[in-house]
């Protein structure tokens, strides 16, 4: 009897103890989970609701099921579009992530300019997407006499190449274009998360001999862990998001994108404002949720892992 | 506890914004209605609404309309017509509101979406922009309005039939460009060939693009150019009257595709693929001064004149104008006409104010000062044609001044439901076809199974 | 001895041929976009293009000023960007330390909520967005933009990764010396997160400033547009004038690059010399 008493007062403390610090912590989310909440998290179920919906965004709703569902299946362009992310994805995330890393590391080093360097590299980032667009379309015309493709005929003796109005060179260009455009960034990160890294623990692997491999494959890539989780999951989104990239290079002066160019997020954005067609527009906004969910889910399984280890 | 808290914040936000979204949309409906209702009850008042509506826009009660339209520094006309328009009715303050001219529908619609929107006269770009605004609902029918102010749509030359529907009209067209084939003089004096002329067919306009055509590198001229519109090719088809763009039958591009594509292949025009991705104007095509011919709309004249006389261009300072080429049999002045409009939204705060201004701009007088301007009013008459061709910097010929005359003239688009939804099937086989991914046959073939199955559907 | 020696100045020397090339192919557009603002518009189309050798014209620069009201638009950009950014660092910092270093029900489906919501493209929930701030009345005011930029997941994630480098240990031992949390936040967690709080202010700088469709939808009236509107506007309007084109964009980068280099002397110093394992 008093032993159950003394328990359960410990338990009340316990639990009055837990309460406090959960309150705590809530006053720390709650300035951004509020203004979240209420202008991005609302909207944003109401979108995934209106997935089951029909909706021109004036008139009421109407329900129809799982029919935008059944429309966009059947709807070529929708299909076209997804296989066009996913490629894009494919290619994007692991070449911008090695080539981001390397850079990181290299501009990481002592060398002479260093800053020159990393302003340089992170140019590309920070500029107009129109107006890079514009010179990257100006570098990598079809003609004949364009500067890249008179490059390819003088130095490697290879045929002029129609890059972004053919439709199978198109996908490739518009990666080449956004790993360009964005490894910059992604350097950023790495840079930041390279400088959290003890100098110690590589002066330890120095004198237990290791070479420059060892330290990297032993020091940098496990210190990186975090990093390299935050940039694996926002390159993907970032991806399965992409649309001005591919609006600029394929869309040309007429904005016509077709089958072989066009992006999930570009469907979504012909079928909201061209067709004001809001409910496929939404029921195809789920499936890039639902594909980018599945993927964060399996590097967070992946993240946790790791920290038990 | 938290997790009552957490969700009854979670659940707080959707009330809201789902409130946000329904709620928007109802009394939008009931004021569609209500309107409806209104304007059937003010068609036996007409008269005296009528007189209460003028002495409402010229007595002294201050009001400023919102006007939606796309590009205010480069468009010649509006600031005149709100200056004709308010020196009559000093008490009406006219405010542009410029939504950009590439995302302009995307902008309108979300604006006019829900019922808080404080726009009270929108300029509509093209039919399908208009389209979409009808099925939502956001546009005042006019008829009534018209009918009372004792408007004659005979003037409008038959094009706000085209844009009827359901026996409803919502907009008044103010401007309305028709199509014609601008060509480079001096192009021709030095090939040595004579000018084209009002009446051509697409063979004879053919065999003269290829004539003043020099494919030697470095000194090329182009006999033609086409800007990268599906609409420059396509629509040659539809002028004889028997096909339409929305038909679900598009055998008959064929014929000009194939023109088009042996023509780029010859080096009569420039490539499509290059022209798309490195973005030419076709002004700046024109204004090279390499290119012989260019198909397009009256748009161009007001362009042309303007930046010859700043100076800027320099290539093509001798320039005229003929009608566009016609199919063999058919009426030489058959063109395309694009128009733009104006239309009344149901949340207009300002309605008899607007309608005012809408009447003014569509009317007579809005027709002059865009007369004056350079620019081709929906609402035509010989005085009208005239006087931009008496404009200075107008070509002086007279086979110019008559190409603006026309016998038939056909939407650009006809108003259809599906509009959209079809442009889209018809412009993503256009570049195909142009970019030589697939074969003419094939992109034919896809129009066609496209557009039908967006017709039944 | 002698072949280490050797051999470094082998890498040494590929290290810098490979930055040098790394440059080179980073800054050929930026060439070609200057040596374009300088041009007169007809001219950019020549080819081959004329890099150097013709006389520069600087009118480009003097024009876009007074072909649309830039200097209003750059005034916005410049202040919206600004408490943007200020607010973003700061609620994100806080949550991100709440996420990270404190325990509580339902931290992990909160965090993986905020997460998945930058899955959800902007595109598809625009609409109902916009009515509900319509409905609050804030169409047509800064305050949507602030509100729209301000508190995104984007920022929460990452400074929540950064302090996942941050181990548990440094905290515990603050709370035992006495130290509430907001104490340990303030003097522990933001001096040690220099460097991420600076690339978030680049990022969140970046995206402010180069934010297009969200101030296009809420921004109406002239007097509040900004900087990218602005950019848009002319390029819509003077869609064949590259060569003003090219020189409102040199200039829409500048400040960009102002607040990365300001910021870069962070990464450079690091937090590896406080004693704190990564």
């Amino acid at each position: 009897m008093a032993n159950t008493q003394i328990l359960t007062e410990a338990e009340q403390n316990n639990r009055r103890r837990q309460r406090k610090r959960a309150l705590v912590a809530y006053s720390f989310i709650a300035p951004n989970f509020i203004g979240f909440a209420v202008f991005t998290f609302g909207p944003i179920i109401l979108a995934m609701i209106m997935a089951f919906m029909e909706w021109d965004g004036n008139n009421p709703m109407k329900f129809v099921g799982i029919q935008n569902f059944i429309n966009i299946f059947s709807d070529a362009r929708f299909i076209a579009s997804l296989k066009n992310t996913i490629v894009y994805a494919i290619f994007t995330v692991p070449l911008t992530l090695i080539i981001a890393l390397a850079l990181a590391i290299l501009l990481n080093q002592k060398v002479h300019g260093r800053n020159f360097f990393r302003t340089v590299t992170f140019f590309p980032y920070v500029a107009s997407l129109v107006a890079v667009a514009a010179v990257w379309n100006m570098l990598f015309t079809p003609a004949k006499g364009g500067i890249v493709n008179q490059i390819l005929l003088n130095v490697f003796h290879m045929p002029a190449m129609k890059w972004a109005a053919a439709p199978k060179t198109v996908m490739m260009t518009i990666i080449m274009f956004s790993i360009w455009k964005n490894m910059g960034y992604y350097m950023v990160i790495y840079l930041a998360g390279l400088q959290g890294i003890n100098g110690e623990l590589y002066e330890a692997a120095g004198l237990d001999g290791a070479n420059a491999w060892q330290r990297f494959r032993y020091v940098t890539v496990p210190q990186l862990k975090p990093t390299t989780f935050f940039v694996i999951i926002m390159l993907t989104i970032n991806c399965f998001k992409v649309y001005d990239i591919v609006y600029m290079l394929a869309g040309g002066s007429n904005g016509v994108i077709n089958k072989s160019a066009i992006v999930l997020v570009y469907y979504i954005y012909e079928e909201a404002f061209r067709n004001w067609k809001l409910g496929t527009s939404s029921a195809a906004s789920l499936i890039l949720f639902l594909i980018v969910l599945t993927i964060t889910l399996i590097q967070f399984r992946g993240e946790k892992n790791y920290a038990n280890d | 506890m938290k997790k009552r808290i957490l969700g009854s914040i979670l659940a707080a936000s959707m009330v809201a914004a789902s409130l946000a979204g329904c709620g928007g949309s109802k009394p939008a409906e009931t004021q569609a209605a209500a309107a409806g209702e209104t304007t059937a009850a003010a068609a036996t008042e007409a008269s005296t609404t009528e007189a209460a509506k003028t002495e409402a826009a010229s007595g002294d009660e201050a009001v400023t309309l919102k006007w939606a339209l796309w590009d205010i520094s480069s468009t010649s006309y509006y600031q005149p017509l709100i200056d004709a328009y308010t020196s009559k009715h000093p008490n009406v303050k006219i405010e542009m509101v410029d939504l950009g001219s590439t995302d302009y529908s995307t902008v309108l619609g979300t604006q006019l979406s829900g019922s808080g929107s404080d726009f009270d006269v929108v300029t509509i770009k093209d039919v399908p922009g208009y389209m979409t605004l009808v099925n939502k609902g956001v546009l005042e029918p006019l008829d009534e309005k018209i009918k009372a102010d004792g408007i004659d749509l005979g003037k409008y030359n038959g094009i706000t039939n085209q844009v009827t529907i359901n026996d409803k009209l919502y907009e008044l067209p103010f401007r309305s460009d028709i199509w014609v084939l601008y060509y480079n003089k001096d192009v021709f004096d030095k090939a040595g060939v004579a000018y084209p002329t009002n009446d051509m067919t697409w063979k004879q306009y053919d065999e003269l693009a290829r004539k003043i055509t020099n494919t030697t590198p470095g000194q090329e001229v182009y006999g033609a150019h086409y800007h990268t519109w599906r609409s420059t090719i396509q629509l040659d088809g539809i002028l004889d009257g028997k096909n339409t763009i929305v038909g679900g039958n598009y055998d008959f591009t064929k014929p000009y595709y194939e023109m088009v594509l042996n023509q780029q292949k010859d080096g009569v025009c420039m490539d499509y693929a290059t022209l798309k991705t490195q973005g030419l104007h076709y002004s700046d095509a024109f204004a090279q001064g390499n290119v012989g011919m260019l198909n397009m709309g009256s748009w161009f004249i007001s362009t042309l004149i303007n930046k010859i006389k700043s100076g800027e261009y320099t290539g093509c300072t001798n320039w005229g104008m003929v009608k566009y080429p016609h199919a063999e049999g058919v009426e030489a002045g058959s063109t395309l006409a694009t128009i733009t409009a104006l239309a009344l939204p149901t949340s207009a705060p300002h309605k008899d104010a607007a309608w005012d201004f809408i009447k003014f701009v569509t009317g007579e007088e809005g027709a002059e000062v865009l007369a004056k301007t350079g620019n081709i009013p929906a609402m035509t008459n010989e005085n009208i044609v005239s006087s931009i061709a008496s404009m200075d910097g107008f070509p002086k010929d007279d086979t110019s001044k008559d190409a603006l005359i026309t016998s038939h003239t056909y939407l650009e688009m006809p108003a259809n439901d599906k509009s959209s939804e079809i442009e889209t099937v018809l412009n993503e086989q256009h570049d195909l076809i142009m970019s030589e991914s697939t074969t003419i046959d094939d992109g034919v073939q896809a129009m066609n199974d496209g557009v039908q199955a967006i017709l039944q559907g | 001895m002698n072949s280490i020696t050797v051999n470094r100045r082998i890498g040494k020397t590929i290290i810098y041929i490979i930055l040098f090339l790394l440059a080179f192919l980073m800054l050929v557009p930026f060439v070609w976009m200057i040596t374009a603002s300088l041009k007169l518009n007809k001219d950019i189309f020549v080819i081959p293009y004329q890099w150097i050798g013709y006389e520069p014209r600087f009118a480009n620069y003097v024009d876009i000023w007074t072909k649309i009201p830039l200097l209003i638009f750059t005034k916005n950009t410049v202040k919206l960007t600004l408490i943007v950014t200020f607010f973003e660092l700061l609620t994100s910092s806080f949550a991100a330390y709440a996420f990270s270093k404190l325990r509580f029900k339902g931290r992990d489906v909160l965090f993986l909520a905020y997460v998945a919501t930058i899955a959800v493209p902007w595109q598809s929930y625009m609409v109902p967005q916009f009515l509900f701030m319509r409905k609050l009345g804030l169409a047509d005011t800064h305050l949507a933009i602030i509100i729209l930029q301000a508190f995104t997941a984007f920022g929460v994630f990452m400074m929540r990764q950064f302090y996942e480098g941050i181990p548990d240990s440094l905290c515990e031992a603050a709370r035992i010396d006495g130290m509430n949390e907001y104490q340990i936040y303030l003097r522990i967690m933001l001096p040690l997160s220099k460097p991420a709080l600076s690339t978030l202010t680049i990022f969140t700088f970046v995206n402010t400033w180069n934010d297009f469709l969200g101030p296009l939808i809420y921004l109406t009236s002239e007097q509040k547009k900004t900087l990218q509107i602005g950019l848009k506007m002319f390029i819509s309007q003077y869609s064949a004038e590259y060569g003003l084109i090219m020189a409102a964009s040199v200039l829409s980068l500048i400040p960009v690059l102002v607040v990365f280099l300001s910021l870069q002397k962070y990464f450079v110093e690091g937090i590896a010399s406080t004693g704190v394992k990564g």
